[in-house]
């Protein structure tokens, strides 16, 4: 029974009560037509007789039987279903009868006088027949009485017509019945079903559901209003009364339920209010919409969570920061990316953990005591620490502090570690930078003193070499002073390098001054078949600076060009105003050998070279970088040379090297106000660079 | 409501029925009634108002005789004579017209006559017409008109009327239409009431016999007849004289005063006492028949 459909339900069981109701009452209607069939039956011979007893007293009384035969047989002839009449006195003689071919006495046995009730139902060879006697009597005095035979075939014909109407009747209006039950359960389970439908939407996630019936009339239309800020305008789902803040000048200030009883005596609600499951379904449909919202406002939240969520995710998988988290337990909870990536696990696998699944025995041991401490003392603790790995030796400077709860209790630890290895090595890059500083400064004053003897050596050695004819002495002199030239040399670098404060301020064309380094070194480099080309800008206009000094860099420049190629090379030197910024570019690219990698970041350190012991002192590049300095500009260079740093039509031929660029930038002079309202970009750029060739 | 109607189904068949049979015939006969003084009213009203008004009387007389008595009922008053003479009736209540009649014919013999409601023994006829019959005032209006009279031989409802109008001065022709309603004073009074006939003769006392039928204050009388000597109880003179002196005795026993019982009798027969009477006291009718005409042999 459980199994079967509401609908089938409502339907049986209707029809079960309307067969049960409708045999019921077609029984009894039947049962008392019938009834009254035969009693109408019954009074209809007893009214027969009746009124032949009246009209036979007389008769009687005279004694005349012409007459009784007569109204007995009229009356007996009269009708059908009467089957013998006769008449007795009351004495029972038989006066007059209807039969012919003898009296059957049996019927002088049953029925006698005063026999009640009556008729007596007799069973004949003709069936059923009422007996009817009734007595011929004036005032006290009886005279005889009346026996009248009614078949009761027709009654009973009657009675079997009247129950097969009863029986068609009944089925008829079963049938009916039936089909309006259909109808109503159809209707019912209908609404139901569109129920049913609806919860399934919401339970498939589709809160976009009517389960309710859009109405004849809305509220603004009844109350012809045309209030659009109303929540209830407009809205064909719910109905206003389960709305809160709707403008009607009856609605009070109260939401669903609690305006209801307001809401009663509304013309709307009069008007819209439909039957228990009208109501059912327009409460759902509010509710579904209610939920929708309040859905929707969660999603909302839910994707701004996640969005803020992603953006921590982002920050820590990004940040080269290492960030853990453990519970009181120091069982971690969280782990970063890079804290991840360094120990080379997944944060699963770090999550749930303790440091002792994680570190070697005894760094774990150390940690688990200092997270301890912290723990219990609440002081957060930081520290630099060191791993040592086989290429490289990284610094990190961590930092633990407790982590508290909405209850003030310590309910975990953060540790934050930053990798300052980077700045390990500018500190001690710093040092020697001082110590190289120290030792510039050492050199310039031993220079100073070394300078003076060089040149008596010198004086001396070529006044002995104008004296001196032996050749072979001659030659062992000739190499003196040369040797004592390339000590000068040393010597004049080291005081160049040494000596900081000696700039000559003065207005520089930085193109001429190019041009006569270009020229002065142009013959020497023909003769290796280097070809020097230059392409100056001409509307670079003259900087304050040192020309000389100037110079000195484009001639280190050029000899370190010239040096690399060795032979068969070209040199591009190019000068380019860059206004906006307010700086001159000069570049010296060459197509030599190039330089590794590895070496970029140190070729302008002091003493560094690459050259042959004897050919370079590893101080050309320093001193051109404390030049360029010294004028507010920056120098560096990048291997291989990009393209916008040689000329437009350069073919690069098979015994060019990969080569390299040397960018001079300077201030202009009158870019030096702008340089301060720069962008922060250029800044960064610069202290970039700077600190990487310092 | 199933179990009530199938109680309802189950009951309607709770009549049982006897079993007889229609076929077995037998032929019967007539028990002859048991020797009776016949006792017979003359026909004037139907048989159930004679036998109403009469039958305790009958009762009365046969239980105070200790004799059978049993009343008959003669159709018509040709019938009734005719009875009489066949010895079918013993005692008859008559008009004296038909008393002299049976005296005459079969030797009747007077014994007693009837006090009537007003106390007399004596009775007489009336000539009513309508009330708004404005023709007929007196009785010398009624001549040219339509005369409804109950019988030929109704003594008070015509042969009074007609020695009456014989007295001044009528024939039979002087009246458009002489009627008769077949004995019935209530068939004159009808007739008349109806508009059928102008005037009609009845007996004395007729009219409150109709009183719950008609209005009969829509009935004037136009005039009466004389006295003369009223109903009257005859015997048959196959009757012995001891049961003669029996009933009469037995009729003028009756007393319509201090006898509740009694009165109820008389009451239903329309009368209230017995006075003896004998031949002698219908000298005057048989006058009368000689002037009207009539036969009384």
């Amino acid at each position: 029974m459980h199994r079967l459909r509401f609908r089938t339900k409502i339907t049986l069981g209707m029809t079960f009560m309307l067969v049960f109701c409708g045999l019921g009452v077609g029984l009894i209607l039947s049962a008392m037509s019938s009834s009254a069939l035969l009693e109408e039956g019954r009074k209809r011979g007893m009214a027969l007789t009746s009124g032949l007893a009246f009209r036979l007293a007389e008769p009687i009384l005279a004694m005349d039987f012409l007459q009784m035969k007569n109204l007995i047989d009229n009356v007996n002839n009269q009708y059908d279903d009467i089957i013998y009449i006769f008449l007795t006195d009351t004495s029972a003689n038989i006066l007059s009868h209807t039969f012919s071919g003898g009296f059957p006495t049996d019927l002088l046995h049953v029925n006698g006088e005063g026999e009640k009730p009556q008729p007596v139902l007799l069973a004949t060879e003709r069936g059923l027949v009422y007996d009817f006697n009734v007595r011929v009597s004036l005032g006290k005095k009886n005279l005889g009485s009346v026996r009248l035979g009614l078949s009761r075939k027709d009654i009973d014909a009657q009675i079997r017509r009247q129950r097969l109407t009863s029986l068609f009747s009944t089925f008829g209006v079963v049938g009916l019945g039936i089909i309006l039950a259909l109808w109503f359960s159809r209707t019912v389970t209908f609404r139901l079903n569109r129920l049913r439908k609806s919860v399934e939407e919401i339970v498939q996630g589709n809160l976009d559901v009517q389960a309710g019936f859009s109405l004849e009339k809305y509220c603004w239309e009844i109350m012809e209003c045309d209030r659009k800020e109303c929540p209830a305008y407009g809205d064909v789902q719910r109905r206003c009364w389960y709305l809160a803040g709707t403008m009607c000048p009856n609605c009070c200030d109260k939401e669903y339920p609690f305006k209801m009883e307001n809401c009663r005596q509304c013309p709307v609600f009069k008007h819209n209010f439909g039957d228990e499951l009208q109501d059912l379904a327009e409460a759902f449909d509010a509710m579904a919409v209610t939920v929708k919202n309040h859905i929707e406002e969660l999603t909302e939240r839910e994707k701004t969570i996640a969005r803020q969520q992603g953006l921590l995710k982002t920050i820590l998988s990004v940040t080269p920061d290492f960030i853990t988290l453990q519970d009181k337990n120091l069982t971690y909870t969280f782990a970063g990316k890079a804290f991840c990536d360094y120990f080379n696990l997944d944060e699963e696998s770090i999550v749930g953990k303790t440091d002792a699944d994680i570190f070697t025995e005894q760094q774990a041991e150390i940690n688990t005591r200092e997270n301890k401490e912290i723990l219990a003392t609440g002081l957060p603790m930081a520290k630099e620490i060191t791993f040592k790995r086989a290429k490289e030796q990284k610094w990190f400077h961590v930092v633990k502090v407790p982590v508290y709860d909405q209850d003030g209790s310590i309910m975990g630890l953060l540790l934050t570690g930053r990798d300052i290895s980077m700045l390990k090595k500018f500190q001690e890059q710093l040092i020697q930078s001082q110590k190289m500083e120290d030792l510039g400064r050492l050199a310039g004053g031993v220079a100073h003193e070394i300078n003076t003897p060089l040149g008596i050596i010198l004086g001396y050695t070529q006044l002995m070499m104008d004296d001196i004819e032996d050749e072979e002495i001659l030659e062992g002199m000739r190499i003196i002073e040369k040797q004592t030239k390339v000590c000068r040399k040393i010597v004049a670098d080291l005081l160049g390098f040494s000596r900081n404060s000696q700039a000559i301020s003065e207005t520089v064309d930085i193109n001429e001054s190019i041009q006569q380094v270009i020229k002065l070194v142009e013959h020497a480099f023909f003769m290796n078949r280097i070809k020097i080309i230059h392409a100056l800008d001409e509307g670079i206009p003259p900087l304050t600076g040192d020309q000389e000094r100037l110079k000195q860099v484009w001639l280190n420049l050029l000899n370190n060009a010239a040096d690399v190629i060795g032979q068969d090379g070209e040199i591009h030197v190019q000068s380019k105003l860059n206004a906006d910024e307010g700086r001159l570019i000069v570049s010296i690219a060459d197509t030599g050998k190039g330089i590794a990698a590895e070496h970029l970041g140190k070729i302008f350190d002091p003493f560094f070279t690459t050259k042959q012991v004897g050919k370079g002192t590893g101080l050309g590049l320093s001193v051109s970088f404390g030049i360029i300095k010294d004028h507010g500009g920056k120098i560096f260079a990048v291997s291989p040379p990009p393209e916008e740093y040689l000329p437009k039509d350069f073919s690069k031929r098979e015994n060019f090297g990969p080569g390299a660029v040397f960018v001079v930038e300077l201030p202009l002079a009158d870019g030096r106000k702008n340089e301060d309202s720069k962008d922060r970009k250029g800044e960064e750029e610069k202290a970039e660079e700077v600190s990487l060739f310092s | 409501m199933l179990i009530t109607a199938l109680f309802f189904v189950s009951c309607r068949e709770s009549e049982e029925p006897v079993n007889i049979s229609l076929d077995q015939r037998h032929e019967i006969t007539f028990r002859p009634q048991l020797p009776a003084i016949t006792y017979a009213y003359l026909p004037q009203y139907s048989h159930t108002e004679s036998f109403q008004r009469h039958n305790r009387l009958v009762e009365y007389l046969s239980e105070q005789t200790g004799l059978p008595m049993r009343q008959v009922f003669p159709d018509t008053f040709d019938n009734y004579i005719s009875m009489f003479g066949q010895g079918k009736i013993d005692i008859s209540f008559s008009n004296p017209f038909i008393y002299v009649k049976l005296a005459n014919r079969y030797g009747a013999r007077a014994m007693a006559r009837i006090v009537e409601a007003d106390g007399r023994a004596e009775f007489r006829g009336q000539i009513i017409a309508r009330k708004d019959n404005q023709e007929i005032q007196s009785i010398e209006d009624c001549r040219g008109k339509s005369w409804v009279a109950v019988d030929p031989s109704s003594a008070g409802g015509y042969l009074f009327p007609l020695g009456h109008f014989v007295d001044h001065g009528f024939t039979l022709t002087d009246f458009r239409e002489v009627v008769f309603a077949g004995g019935r004073q209530e068939n004159v009074i009808l007739g008349v009431y109806a508009g059928l006939h102008d005037i009609g003769s009845i007996r004395e006392g007729s009219l409150s016999v109709v009183k719950d039928k008609i209005d009969i204050n829509q009935i004037k009388v136009v005039d009466s007849s004389i006295w003369y000597p009223g109903w009257v109880y005859a015997h048959s003179p196959r009757l012995s004289q001891e049961v003669v002196d029996k009933i009469r005795d037995a009729m003028l026993k009756l007393d319509y005063e201090h006898n509740p019982e009694h009165r109820q009798i008389l009451d239903a027969a329309k009368f209230i006492g017995f006075v003896p009477s004998d031949d002698r006291d219908f000298d005057q009718v048989r006058a009368l028949s000689k002037k009207v005409g009539l036969d009384l042999e």
